[in-house]
């Protein structure tokens, strides 16, 4: 059976659940036998090439992770949702419940760590947030989904080694089903 | 005592009369999911998660505020029940702010363990976020609206076992919420005895008490049960 080829994907998450990912330490092994992590988070800033599995954190913000999730699916053979932020929008998405303006404001002109009048920053290598914040399934298809705030290793692990084995994966046993 | 037979899930039991499909379905050990039922108030029949299916009517019935009946044919564990039961519970996380990682009662919400009893793994519908208040009045306790679900346990606990009419519901649809008297702020309540029942009562982390963080809380319900039945030995 030829290497499949993974990648991972950390768009507006807080990277916790990639952190879990590395928590799965000497099983990452048992995925090298297996596959090829071609592109991660700590890896250069070429765009995605074509892969089997892409695992992806955290909920579509901004027009830039708009632009990556789609070439991500369009990529992707199979495309994980890990996390809650990409399942459910998840904490991310408790901007929502105000408008950008005030979020903005919160963030930078009010902030009570501004020592100068603060202003919201706008350069054009910044990227553009949307006004609400949604999660994987509502820009593309998604094949599975992971939750969990971060979900287990032990949980990723089994899910990645599934699909690595052409597998699929069965998480509604409830011991492994985990939100928060 | 008076009994009849009843079948549930294809065998055939003798339940007392006055029963409830719920309370028979407890005592020949079979599970309903439950959220708005408490032991030791009264049933409302406001979840919609123990729907039963009882042949010979085409609707789904509550268990909890159905009585049984002579040769009544119930099941509990069919397929539709359990789409049911899933997408009931996908529209509760999907109508306020149940972010499990932020909320004081992680890993000891009863929400929770519900998504994990039917399995939902994801949510297939809009996420609403309407606009609700924190009441941070009451010298002790929160009222979260955020995570309130509706199911009035506190509102039922309060009138039933405390007696005091703290809590009520106003309004209808997605602009339901929970009051203290007259839609006036919790601490400035003049009927609450500040007992913290309905804190016990709550199945969320919409009710809490202000010295506690995030994942601490611990819940007692079963105490409003005991107290309830302590108090007719009394009698």
């Amino acid at each position: 059976m030829p290497k499949k080829k993974i990648a991972t994907v950390w768009l507006g998450g807080c990277s916790g659940c990639h952190m879990s990912l590395l928590d799965i330490d000497e099983r990452i092994l048992d995925v090298a036998q297996l596959a090829d992590i071609v592109k991660c988070p700590i890896v250069d800033g070429k765009e995605l090439p074509e892969v089997d599995i892409t695992l992806v954190e955290g909920s579509v913000t901004s027009d830039e992770h708009l632009r990556e999730i789609l070439h991500i699916r369009a990529q992707s053979k199979t495309v994980i949702a890990m996390g809650d932020c990409a399942v459910t929008s998840n904490i991310t998405g408790m901007r929502n419940y105000f408008n950008l303006k005030e979020v903005f404001d919160t963030a930078y002109v009010n902030a009570i760590s501004n020592d100068t009048e603060g202003k919201v920053p706008n350069h054009i290598a910044l990227l553009k947030l949307h006004e609400k914040v949604v999660p994987l399934q509502e820009v593309i298809t998604v094949d599975f989904v992971i939750p969990g705030c971060p979900p287990n290793a032990d949980t990723i692990f089994y899910v990645l080694y599934e699909f690595l084995n052409d597998r699929i994966p069965n998480l509604s046993e409830a011991k492994k089903l985990k939100y928060g | 005592m008076n009994t009849i037979k009843i079948t549930i899930n294809d065998t055939v039991y003798d339940i007392a009369i006055n029963t409830t499909i719920l309370e028979a379905c407890k005592e020949v050990g079979i599970e309903v999911l439950t959220i708005c039922h408490l032991e030791g108030v009264s049933n409302v029949g406001a979840c919609r998660l123990c729907l039963v299916e009882v042949e010979g009517i085409n609707k789904l019935l509550p268990a909890c505020t159905t009585k049984v009946a002579a040769n009544m044919v119930i099941r509990t564990q069919t397929e539709k029940i359990k789409k049911y039961q899933r997408i009931t519970t996908e529209l509760f996380f999907a109508e306020r702010n149940h972010v499990c990682s932020v909320c004081v009662a992680n890993g000891k919400c009863e929400l929770q363990k519900l998504g994990y009893k039917v399995g939902m793994d994801h949510i297939r519908y809009p996420y609403l976020f309407p606009s609700c208040e924190v009441d941070t009045s009451h010298a002790w306790f929160v009222l979260d609206h955020n995570r309130c679900i509706m199911c009035t346990r506190c509102v039922r606990t309060c009138a039933e076992i405390e007696g005091a009419f703290n809590w009520d519901v106003m309004n209808r649809g997605n602009q339901v919420r929970i009051i203290s008297d007259f839609n006036t702020p919790w601490g400035q309540s003049t009927t609450c005895t500040s007992c913290g029942k309905c804190l016990h009562a709550c199945p969320t982390g919409a009710i809490w008490p202000k010295a506690i963080v995030q994942g601490q809380l611990e819940k007692k319900p079963e105490i409003l049960k005991e107290l309830v039945e302590k108090r007719k030995m009394n009698l």
